[in-house]
């Protein structure tokens, strides 16, 4: 590309060159005709016409033949020029190829290229140490067959994509590793430029996540341990709780009646701390599943509301429903959602008044979906509202308030989920007017 | 109730408080309840005193729930015999082996109240 735009470059540069400079020779001719006839009258000279007329086409051979010898020599030195930028190009590419081979074959993914079928042809340092053999050992056989038992209908599914090339883009399955050892890895298999043979070959690289699955399933089994070892002494508690407030060890009194009612009540609460915290944990290892499905949000509300009732009741909170025919059926994790709404809704009653307002609006439209709650409550104060979100949080003017308990991971773990599940969260905020928490899904 | 009316529960579970509250409230509200304390206990209990019913723990040490559960199952009387698990772990994969496995009912154990449970179980023996 570049070496024919130059020689055209140079090519009419010199023949541009050449054309004026004839036709200034045909001009100079054209207008020193007179003189020629006379030249006697201009130069002074003895010279004859013909001497003069010989001097002239002398002088004009020599610029001819001195053009010629430039545009031979730009020819010639583009031809130089050619031969050694292919030279360069050709050493760069050799030195690029190495470059190329040494990576593939030192990297520290397992590279493996794969016939039309799926068999190995050729396979890097990481993948012979990936499988525990040396090449001889492994080539011709069917990558595909590598994969565990337990995924066959994976790898199945995986081998007839690669058969119908279609790109196979991280999957996670579990291979036959080195000794026997099964292996969880990200496969890939990406086509390779088959231009130049007929036969269609694939590059499989495969990412080894062994370890980081283990350490997935150590935090979660933590969790999972954690949450039974926290919730089984809660739940000794409120069954005994249970048996004493029904009368099953006799008759209380009043007052004891009134202790035990306030054990229970904090007992309910000590659940709901240990699930928060539970929630936290589990948002922060990364080991929350979403699990989408058609969920009715109205019949969620609803349902949480039931269980504020007693709340609201006490506090003669009016709660306005603006739920108009919206959210009745999205597809949204009902668990997780029911946590958000739920700790929106709780906060708004914790934080506002006796005889305040609460407002519960829905919004769908193609262009948004979107929970709104909001509050005639204390509010948040200005100097404050950037650090609503952080975890452990609480605002200065709702220590104090009374009836106010909280841990402060309601909003941190709100807006954690929310965002989890690709939505995002913001609220409006005045001191001693009211919140408002707008949450997008 | 006659004495040897009384239906029999069977409580698998190796909280020595979750076992003996649930054991005292379903022998107040009359049963005739004996506790075991884990899977392996719980599975030789069983098969030798045929509960009408088995309130079964999940997270038990020496067997677990899933793994009694399974070895009732492949008894002649534990194939049909009735189980109601109790757990404190939300799960709902578990929820979901739960009823697999053909058991009949799933509580959570900080989300329900033992008068709850003691519904659940008169409601399960009813008619028998």
């Amino acid at each position: 590309m570049r070496k024919s735009i130059l020689l055209k470059e140079h090519l009419s540069v010199s023949l541009v060159v050449l054309l004026i400079l004839f036709s200034v020779a045909f001009l100079s001719f054209f207008l020193m005709k007179d003189f020629l006839m006379d030249p006697k009258k201009y130069f002074n000279t003895e010279l004859s016409t013909a001497e003069i007329h010989f001097l002239i086409i002398h002088v004009l051979l020599i610029i001819a033949s001195v053009l010629v010898s430039y545009v031979i020599y730009l020819l010639l030195s583009l031809r130089t020029r050619t031969e050694l930028e292919v030279l360069g190009a050709t050493r760069s590419l050799t030195a690029s190829l190495e470059q190329f081979t040494k990576l593939y074959d030192e990297a520290p993914t397992p590279y493996i290229i794969l016939s039309e079928k799926g068999e190995i042809s050729e396979l890097n340092k990481a993948a012979l140490r990936f499988f525990g053999v040396v090449a001889g050992e492994i080539k011709g056989n069917n990558l595909f067959s590598y994969g565990s038992e337990e995924d066959s209908e994976k790898v199945e599914k995986l081998l007839q994509y690669y058969k119908a090339n279609i790109p196979i883009n991280n999957e996670e399955i579990r291979m036959i590793g080195k000794n026997n050892i099964t292996r969880w890895v990200l496969l890939s298999v990406f086509e390779m430029d088959s231009s130049r043979d007929s036969a269609r070959s694939g590059l499989a690289t495969i990412f080894d996540i062994t370890e980081q699955k283990q350490l997935d399933k150590a935090k979660t089994e933590f969790v999972s341990l954690a949450s039974h070892q926290l919730r089984t002494p809660v739940a000794a508690v409120k069954w005994y709780m249970d048996m004493l407030l029904s009368g099953d060890a006799g008759e209380l009194s009043p007052k004891q009646r009134d202790y035990i009612g306030r054990i229970h009540k904090v007992n309910e609460e000590m659940v709901d701390l240990i699930d928060t915290l539970l929630n936290v944990s589990r948002i922060e290892i990364g080991s929350i599943k979403i699990e989408s499905k058609p969920t009715n949000v109205i019949d969620l509300t609803e349902s949480i509301l039931v269980e504020l009732s007693s709340q609201i009741e006490e506090k003669k909170i009016i709660v306005d429903k603006q739920y108009g025919d919206n959210l009745k059926d999205i597809k949204s994790d009902p668990k997780l959602l029911r946590i958000v709404i739920q700790n929106l809704i709780s906060n708004a009653v914790k934080y506002t008044p006796n005889e305040g307002a609460v407002t519960i609006t829905f919004k769908d439209s193609p262009a948004e979906k979107a929970i709104i709650v909001s509050d005639t409550g204390v509010g948040i104060p200005k100097e404050e509202q950037n650090k609503v979100f952080t975890k452990l949080f609480r605002a200065s003017n709702v220590r104090s308030l009374a009836g106010s308990q909280g841990t402060g991971l309601g909003l941190y773990l709100i807006k954690s989920i929310v965002e989890a599940m690709g939505g995002n969260i913001h609220f409006v905020s005045e001191e001693d007017k009211g919140s408002t928490f707008i949450i997008k899904l | 109730m006659e004495e040897k009316n009384k239906k029999k529960v069977l409580v698998v579970d190796d909280d020595n408080n979750l076992r003996s509250v649930l054991v005292d409230k379903l022998n107040i509200s009359g049963f005739d309840a004996v506790g075991a304390f884990n899977g392996e206990d719980g599975l030789e209990r069983a098969l030798n005193l045929h509960p009408d019913i088995i309130l079964l723990d999940i997270i038990m040490p020496v067997m677990d729930g899933w793994e009694m559960l399974k070895k009732l199952r492949e008894d002649k009387w534990g194939e049909k015999a009735k189980v109601i698990v109790l757990t404190v772990v939300e799960d709902t994969e578990a929820i979901a082996r739960a009823v697999q496995d053909g058991s009949f009912a799933y509580f959570i154990k900080t989300d329900h109240g033992i008068d709850e449970i003691v519904v659940k179980v008169k409601e399960m023996l009813k008619g028998d």
